[in-house]
């Protein structure tokens, strides 16, 4: 604990997770489930890189702000990360809209805090933190909270270098030498470039530091006004008139070259970010023992791959570059480039290419499956063929920009 | 002149505050209790709801929980002879909180305060 701290040792944290979007752009992965909720990386959903670093960075007093299709995120919350000492004071919790101060849900980001001002009322943090539960990135929250009470800030947004023609959908800060946020444009059509380097904006990451009370301020104040009860677009460009609102250089515990921070809003954001995963050596980094990412436990036999016979027309069970969770078989098929979640089966002579197959969905015999994204509990016939024909995909499947198929959670052939 | 809704349980008290703000012209409606002060705002919104805190049943910080979630725009002072209630987040939702005393000074200040601001939009 920094010695700066004017609150003393016993400085107290609040993450609130804010998980009710609905990921629309995700559909149909989000058609039964909340965007942090959408399995990512073969075991993990989305939420477990932000609890990930929560956890990694002892900010153990975690609410997670549900809302739209809440349930399987809920059951994920509450099975898998039920790990904290409630008698210690941690513990990571979901909570619904609760309806104290408004009638509606969630109209934006500062309202969901608004409307669990009650929430904060019970544990009267000193700092409050807010993340996202849907980016995918390794961050020190520890760090942050240091620069924080080093600046004596009333604000902090944790913020990455993008370069400029991925900044139009985010938030970007101008700073002084300072780190002081000067300006703020949300979702600008020419967003303010870093001095020096006209190809690159300081976006915000989505994650925000807070001095409770004047968190508690700034969402009162804001929720009187018709604004769009946003961070980014209405609270942040408010405060930085008046109040001490600095920018924390985003310092990735990936430890790669290049800085890590994914928001995963589009379905060939979301296939890309897992196809990473499958390369040599992945720009996010699953396996530093330093920085876990953690889930919910699996209790599932390991991973298998069975029949081993010559032949063009042999069944040999074949995983190459490849990520395979416990529970699948590989059953005299082929799997390359692709991402197996829990209890997969791949039937002989099937071939699945850089893909994404999700929890209990099996390959019938003889399939062929090339980038495509097959959601939970899909039971794709013998000899069916995906991503090989986009007419005939079309017919039957929603296809992204680039030409990945989707099927979705539980489809049914005839 | 406002329409203001005093919303307090003792009844020395009601008449007291009433009395004193309707000789300052205002036109005042009294009830007795939150759920009361809640069902008041829906029926005629006023300009103004001044908000005992301390109440059976429902206490005021609920009542401007829920007067604000059906309209947030309504102007309301809390006024308690207690000041604790004062660091409390949910208090923080009013636009004043004065501790009661028998002296009015302070309330009716506020009072004008708080009317003369209501039309403006706040800004964060």
């Amino acid at each position: 604990m920094s010695i700066l701290t004017p609150y003393g040792p016993r400085l107290k944290v609040i993450a609130m997770v804010l998980a009710g979007g609905q990921g629309e752009r995700l559909y149909p992965l989000t058609k039964d489930r909340a965007k942090p909720a959408v399995p990512f990386g073969g075991i993990y959903r989305i939420i477990d890189f932000t609890l990930s670093n929560c956890v990694n960075s002892g900010v153990r007093r975690v609410f997670v702000l549900t809302q739209y299709k809440s349930s399987s995120l809920d059951y994920h919350v509450h099975f898998g990360w039920n790990i904290l000492s409630d008698e210690l004071g941690e513990f990571i919790r979901c909570i619904p809209p609760q309806q104290r101060m408004s009638t509606t849900w969630y109209l934006g980001t500062a309202d969901a805090i608004y409307q669990n001002i009650y929430t904060l009322e019970q544990e009267r943090p000193h700092l409050t933190l807010i993340a996202s539960g849907d980016h995918v990135y390794k961050m020190n929250y520890r760090a942050m909270l240091d620069f924080h009470l080093e600046k004596r800030a009333e604000l902090t947004i944790a913020c990455i270098p993008v370069p400029k023609n991925e900044a139009t959908r985010l938030g970007v800060a101008v700073v002084d030498r300072d780190s002081r946020i000067l300006d703020f444009k949300e979702k600008a059509d020419d967003p303010p470039t870093l001095p020096g380097s006209p190809d690159l904006c300081l976006a915000s990451m989505g994650v925000y530091l807070f001095n409770t009370p004047e968190l508690v301020r700034q969402v009162i104040a804001d929720s009187k006004t018709d604004s769009q009860h946003d961070f980014g677009k209405n609270i942040i460009p408010a405060m930085i008139k008046e109040k001490a609102v600095f920018a924390h250089d985003f310092k990735d515990e990936n430890k790669k070259p290049q800085k890590y921070w994914r928001d995963i809003g589009t379905r060939d954001a979301y296939w890309e970010a897992n196809m990473d995963l499958v390369e040599v050596d992945p720009l996010f980094n699953l396996y530093d023992s330093d920085w876990p990412i953690r889930t919910a436990p699996l209790q599932f036999p390991p991973a298998k791959t069975i029949f081993n016979e010559e032949g063009p027309r042999g069944r040999r069970g074949t995983l190459i570059n490849s990520l395979v969770s416990p529970g699948c078989v590989v059953s005299g098929g082929h799997v390359e480039r692709s991402i197996l979640s829990p209890n997969v089966r791949v039937e002989e002579t099937a071939r699945v290419t850089e893909s994404i197959i999700m929890d209990d969905s099996t390959i019938g015999r003889g399939c062929t499956v090339h980038r495509a994204i097959i959601d939970k509990n899909v039971h794709i016939p013998d000899g069916t063929a995906i991503g090989l024909d986009p007419e005939a995909d079309a017919k039957l499947y929603a296809i992204t920009t680039k030409g990945i198929v989707v099927v979705p959670r539980g489809m049914h052939y005839r | 002149m406002a329409t203001i809704l005093l919303v307090e349980d003792n009844e020395n008290q009601q008449v007291l505050f009433a009395e004193e703000l309707r000789l300052d012209g205002h036109d005042v409606a009294v009830v007795g209790s939150g759920a009361e002060a809640i069902e008041a705002v829906r029926e005629r919104p006023p300009d103004l709801v001044v908000l005992d805190v301390a109440m059976p049943e429902m206490d005021g910080i609920e009542a401007l929980g829920r007067i604000l979630a059906e309209n947030n725009r309504i102007p309301i002072i809390l006024h308690t002879a207690y000041a604790t209630y004062k660091d409390s987040f949910m208090a923080w939702s009013a636009d004043a909180y004065v501790i009661k005393s028998s002296d009015l000074s302070e309330l009716k200040a506020e009072v004008s305060r708080v009317l003369a601001n209501r039309e403006k939009p706040k800004a964060p």
